[in-house]
């Protein structure tokens, strides 16, 4: 075989001197290849080589030292513990053939939705363990008071109001349940805390509540943003020059790991429908490049009309759900109908599936670019979501904060809220419950009684317009964006429905079941895929702002809202934030007290920011240096190639007059034969002239 | 460790250990499925190192290859002979560069050999035409084949010789974060 011819040459190499230059080049490259550091599994070249390889580094006879025995031994331990620890992983990696199926029959940016699913569902299930061992525990073991509302000593209140005697048992029991009546006095919600008066020597309850919170949502955004910096790194370094767009396109855009004869015919028609469009791209580029400065000008403003245009149709959507809020939280108590009770959600559901079409639409009337298109819509669909649910928040604090701690009830009445029952922590939990229930069971509504109907009636029934309707298509980016908003909600509620992570982890684990049987039978997949990088840094980035839209109301209410007096852990201070410049009062000495009070105070701060900006500075002065570097060596290559082939040339033209048999052009293919294949991965095979410095990779 | 099994020596197994990604469990796997593939050629004794090929047509009727444009060229990069035939270690071969722990340079060097469609170790324009065709089964137009080849040509080559060389292709694939998913599976065994 090849690779033993090899082994004599190199055996025989101590002996003889070497015949040609092409055998000193071989030689070289061979002890180049032996004493590269890279692990013996790396290197490109067949199993027989790599042996060869494996003998020359170390060969048997020899003895190593003790050290190097050591690291070797060691080095195989740590192998195997990788191995197991990584076998173990995989038992707990739930889902994976169902990952797996769904990547084979559809490709991996559908795939990327289902495994952010489970990344949110073990982001939740990790909050509950840490709330319930921060929390939980610690409440039960120090044999708290039983939850439930405080006695009220100081204000004559009447009894609760009697539900309504025309309600079976049954009814009224699932519709307290739904409305979240029923489990308010447990540890669902904020108003069944109780603990007694703060102390030096007991665990602070009411702090491990207050910083729960705040430590998850830290944990999360560090989580995120240490994710979505991977992937920013590749796209955004550097400029549109130098980004191969339509040649990363042929060479990376095969999926390997399809396995069904349909869903590579779907790949590759969408292949070639990327590649038109980049050529329109392309064209279209070019006739941008030739407009005039008046038709500049029209496009620019028709472009800012038209976001105009849909921003205004976004604050009438958002005002619309600040009015249902308002008008729903007017008549909370009465157990009327179904309709009032859910409006808010009703009104937030509607706003958000009719503002995507419309959006859609809007934008389609304007030719732009298919790209820019789908980012327009996409970016205000984003907008819409997130904003619908600041507002929800909003204006329920509205309601709460105006009514609460006021001496003079008169006006706080109609609206339900008086000092005697509410706890306006519980009524914003209450809501936020009812809004997690109705998503969900939305999600399933629209997975049973639309899309299923709809596939059902499109395979029986022929006509144009079934054909023309065919089956729902499996849109990634809106599927993200309500399971996004779905953890936002989550989010907002952890100060004030600290169980809910625990409620939203039960309801994705559903959900990734209805969504994979939604896809497989009743779904088609949408003509443009999903690229897999593009779609795992949108969907950080949007869990993202969805995380700075819950912190923001969450970090406003514990700063600054005194908290209701009659429920919950925060009921004597004026902020929930003032327990912990007691804690530290009580627990810590003066001086480690002036250290955390230093850490608060703008003398800190301000060297802290003047140091970040003079970082940020030089950072941007050092990537706009490489830029510069990166152009002038491109150039230095050129130049170098061009010189190598010139000098390539003469030297051909001068063996050639002067009649040498041996030819040094670059080798035919067919003369490699007589070498190991394996051992030229992609570089000119030795023989050929060439200086080292030139294709020395320098590895 | 302490397993019987009779079908290679223990030095063989090191050996494949220490030049793959796979520990010995794997391997045997993987012996069991090259022997599925031909049973009636593959020996399940391999102490004595028999020289065995399964040829081409075989390899690519695996689910893994069925619907991958790039079968033929897949197992034709990893055989000894250039033919497609896989030896047991080309087999190896093949799946530990597949499999994920496999770094970026390594599945790079070989994608590179994939799409060099002449062997002359540069991806010229050719290579090009014949990889857009696998990929998009004849949907473009002839010219926009050729627009594509093109703009591939001026994005890529570096050093401005009209086909694209290791280094080129490296550069360009180092930028495409994407270039993980190709020449990957995740496949159990």
């Amino acid at each position: 075989m090849a690779s033993f011819l090899l082994r004599q040459r190199s055996t025989q190499s101590d002996l003889e001197p070497p015949e040609s230059l092409g055998e000193v080049l071989w030689e070289e490259e061979v002890e180049r290849i032996c004493s590269t550091k890279v692990a013996l599994q790396a290197l490109p070249y067949a199993m027989m080589d790599k042996r060869l390889i494996r003998h020359l580094r170390e060969p048997d006879g020899v003895k190593t030292s003790f050290w190097e025995q050591w690291k070797k031994k060691w080095q195989r331990v740590h192998q195997q513990f990788l191995d197991v620890s990584h076998r173990l992983m995989g038992i707990f990696g739930l889902w994976k053939t169902d990952l797996y199926e769904i990547g084979g029959l559809f490709g991996t940016g559908i795939q990327s939705y289902f495994t952010f699913l489970r990344f949110l569902m073990v982001l939740n299930l990790l909050t509950f363990l840490l709330t319930s061992s921060l929390v939980l525990l610690p409440l039960a073991w120090l044999h708290s008071p039983e939850p439930g509302p405080a006695l009220n000593t100081s204000y004559h209140c009447p009894t609760s109001r009697e539900p309504q005697p025309d309600l079976s048992r049954i009814h009224l029991h699932l519709w307290d349940v739904f409305t979240g009546r029923a489990l308010s006095n447990t540890y669902l919600f904020y108003g069944s805390y109780r603990m007694g008066p703060e102390s030096d020597s007991q665990y602070s309850v009411r702090l491990a509540y207050l910083l729960s919170p705040l430590t998850c949502l830290l944990l999360c955004f560090c989580g995120t943003v240490r994710r979505m910096v991977k992937g920013l790194l590749h796209k955004r370094l550097l400029s549109r020059d130098y980004r191969p767009r339509l040649s990363s396109k042929v060479f990376v855009s095969w999926d390997f790991c399809i396995r069904s004869r349909e869903a590579a015919t779907i790949k590759q028609h969408s292949i070639s429908n990327e590649f038109k469009i980049e050529l329109q791209e392309e064209q279209r580029t070019l006739q941008m490049q030739q407009q005039t400065r008046k038709q500049r000008a029209r496009q620019l403003l028709s472009y800012v009309g038209l976001n105009m245009i849909i921003g205004l149709l976004v604050v009438g959507g958002i005002s619309a759900i600040y009015w249902a809020t308002k008008f729903s939280q007017n008549y909370k108590d009465e157990s009327l109908s179904l309709l009032l009770q859910y409006m808010s959600p009703g009104v937030i559901s509607l706003v958000n599936n009719l503002g995507p079409l419309l959006f859609g639409f809007l934008v389609q009337l304007e030719n732009y670019p298919p790209n820019t298109e789908i980012n327009l819509t996409l970016f205000w669909c984003v907008v819409l979501k997130l904003s619908s649910l600041g507002m929800f928040l909003f204006s329920l604090r509205q309601q709460a904060v105006l009514c609460s701690g006021r001496s003079d009830h008169s006006s706080c009445e109609p609206h339900g809220y008086n000092q005697c029952d509410q706890c306006w922590e519980n009524s914003v939990g209450q809501e936020l419950y009812k809004l997690s229930i109705f998503d969900f069971f939305l999600m399933l509504a629209f997975a049973f009684l639309i899309t299923l109907p709809r596939r059902l009636l499109v395979d029986h029934l022929s006509g144009q317009f079934w054909v023309w309707l065919g089956r729902e298509e499996f849109l990634v980016p809106k599927n993200v964006l309500d399971i996004v908003a779905g953890q936002t909600i989550t989010w907002m509620g952890l100060f004030y429905c600290p169980l809910l992570p625990l409620l939203t982890s039960i309801f994705i684990f559903f959900t990734f079941y209805v969504k994979k049987y939604t896809l497989l039978r009743n779904c088609r997949p949408s003509p443009r895929l999903f690229q897999a990088s593009s779609a795992t840094f949108f969907f950080q980035l949007v869990l993202l702002l969805g995380l700075l839209v819950a912190s923001v109301p969450l970090l406003y209410v514990i700063s600054s809202i005194p908290s209701s007096v009659n429920c919950g852990l925060f009921s004597n201070y004026s902020a929930p934030w003032q327990v912990v410049p007691e804690a530290m009062a009580l627990r810590l000495s003066p001086s480690a007290q002036k250290v955390f009070y230093y850490f608060g105070s703008n003398t800190f701060w301000y060297p802290i920011l003047i140091l970040l900006s003079l970082t940020l500075t030089v950072c941007l002065s050092q990537s706009g240096a490489n830029k510069r570097a990166i152009k002038g060596l491109r150039r230095q290559l050129l130049w170098q190639v061009r010189e190598k082939w010139h000098l390539v040339e003469d030297l051909s033209r001068l063996l050639q007059e002067s009649g040498g048999s041996d030819s040094w052009g670059p080798e035919s293919p067919s003369s490699r034969s007589s070498r190991p294949r394996s051992f030229c991965p992609g570089f000119p095979c030795p023989g050929s002239p060439r200086s080292r410095s030139f294709m020395d990779p320098g590895k | 460790m302490g397993n019987k099994q009779t079908i290679f020596t223990d030095e063989q197994l090191d050996n494949y250990q220490d030049c793959s990604f796979f520990n010995r469990n794997d391997i045997l796997k993987l012996h069991a499925r090259y022997y599925e593939l031909a049973p009636n050629i593959v020996p399940m004794d391999y102490r004595k190192n028999p020289i065995v090929t399964v040829p081409m047509s075989v390899i690519i009727q695996m689910p893994e290859f069925k619907e991958n444009p790039f079968k033929e060229r897949i197992v034709a990069s990893f055989s000894e002979d250039g033919e497609g035939n896989l030896t047991f270690n080309d087999f190896v071969d093949m799946f530990s560069v597949l499999c994920e722990s496999a770094p970026r340079e390594l599945k790079a060097s070989y994608a590179f050999k994939i799409y060099d469609f002449n062997n002359d170790n540069f991806i010229c324009k050719k290579d090009l035409e014949l990889t857009l065709a696998r990929l998009t089964k004849s949907e473009l137009e002839e010219e926009e084949v050729i627009l594509v080849c093109d703009k591939v040509i001026e994005e890529a080559d570096l050093d401005g010789d009209g086909k694209l060389s290791y280094a080129d292709f490296e550069d360009m694939i180092a930028k495409s974060p994407d270039f993980l998913r190709v020449l990957y599976r995740s496949w159990p065994i």
